[in-house]
């Protein structure tokens, strides 16, 4: 296989692209957006880690126990890291929503650091 | 800092950073040929020794249970702060009357609309909860059903409009739900300790595998997830949407 080395630089593009989103950025939930970005290249790189030529998912039905399989233990810390990832998500949507409202700021190159 | 230097550093930085890149990248392991003995290790023990088919079951709320419970508490910090953030500047009293953007008036949502949701939003709920209650049997489990579970409930928004959503979906219920969820998961992990076994002991009796029974402590603890994910994506729907209602002071 040539592809070999495909998917780490595929995250480590996503992870650049994420962080060059971040640094441009003109609006908080724009920048919340590319952060989402550079987490899913955490998702690529360990998903890409777990993964198996020839083997079948981490589930043995009904194929028997013991046939190949690809690492269930990165699939499990994705599952959990794309439902907790989401709830932070909104926790810095509704800190964005606050700040709008108390101090009337979207873009973070004019936000004033807080006393 | 004006946007040129910001831009100007990060191609610096990104440029300093890519030689490693390029350096490291040969030396990886190949893709799809990478030794896992964690996993293989799970992979052949938790058949047998859990009882499970679903193997990210097995880990998510056995082997690496502790873990777990660490994540479900980043969740129900996470809806905690969107609570107190978004309602403690809002105030507790609630109104049923949606906002409106001006010059554009609330439509009532269409009988089609509404037909679809109702006969969805049923399908919906019950997906979510199949997917949840075969998390040893099935590739499901508390996780994926609860989020499941809550997007059924902001299909009765589509059909029923903000009232019947505000009628239906209760934050005080939401609310606890959530709590129950995340206690059950942490007296499961607990209560081992009280009485001299280790943490996160798997005392129920573990079934056969391929039944929805097998699993033993697994079951409750899925359960105890599927409340959390499900009552805390619904309260985050809930505090978002509050937002765009009508504020019960300049209602007058």
């Amino acid at each position: 296989m040539t592809v070999g080395w495909l998917p780490w630089v595929v995250a480590a593009w996503l992870f650049g692209i994420g962080l060059y989103g971040i640094v441009t950025s003109r609006h908080y939930v724009h920048l919340i957006g590319c952060l989402a970005v550079v987490q899913s290249a955490t998702y690529v790189l360990l998903l890409s880690i777990g993964y198996r030529h020839g083997a079948g998912p981490p589930f043995f039905h009904p194929k028997p126990p013991g046939t190949p399989a690809v690492d269930a233990v990165v699939q499990v810390l994705v599952l959990t890291d794309i439902v907790v990832g989401a709830t932070v998500t909104a926790l810095l949507l509704a800190l964005v929503q606050q700040l709008q409202r108390r101090r009337g700021v979207v873009d973070p190159q004019q936000a004033a650091p807080l006393r | 800092m004006s946007p040129r230097v910001r831009v100007a550093l990060f191609g610096a930085a990104a440029l300093a950073v890519l030689p490693a890149l390029f350096h490291v990248l040969p030396h990886l392991p190949r893709f799809g040929d990478h030794p896992s003995p964690y996993g293989d290790a799970v992979t052949a023990s938790a058949p047998v020794a859990r009882q499970t088919q679903n193997i990210v079951t097995a880990l998510n709320f056995d082997y690496r249970g502790f873990d777990t419970l660490g994540e479900e508490f980043i969740l129900l910090c996470a809806v905690t702060g969107v609570t107190v953030l978004l309602r403690g500047a809002r105030g507790e009293e609630t109104s049923a009357r949606p906002g409106q953007v001006d010059g554009r008036p609330v439509l009532p949502p269409s009988e089609s609309v509404t037909l679809i949701s109702r006969v969805l939003g049923v399908m919906v709920l019950v997906f979510g909860l199949s997917t949840s209650l075969h998390a040893t049997s099935t590739p499901g489990g508390g996780f994926q059903g609860g989020v499941v579970i809550a997007s059924g409930f902001l299909l009765v928004l589509l059909g029923e409009g903000y009232r019947g959503w505000r009628g239906v979906i209760r934050s005080e219920f939401m609310d606890g739900l959530e709590a129950f969820g995340a206690m059950l998961f942490a007296v499961c992990g607990f209560a081992g300790l009280c009485v001299g076994m280790p943490f996160m002991t798997n005392v129920l009796p573990l079934g056969t595998a391929g039944s929805v029974w097998a699993g033993g402590l697994m079951l409750v603890i899925n359960a105890g997830v599927t409340c959390a994910v499900g009552g805390g994506f619904a309260v985050l729907f809930l505090e978002f949407l509050e937002e765009t209602r009508v504020d019960p002071g300049a209602e007058g």
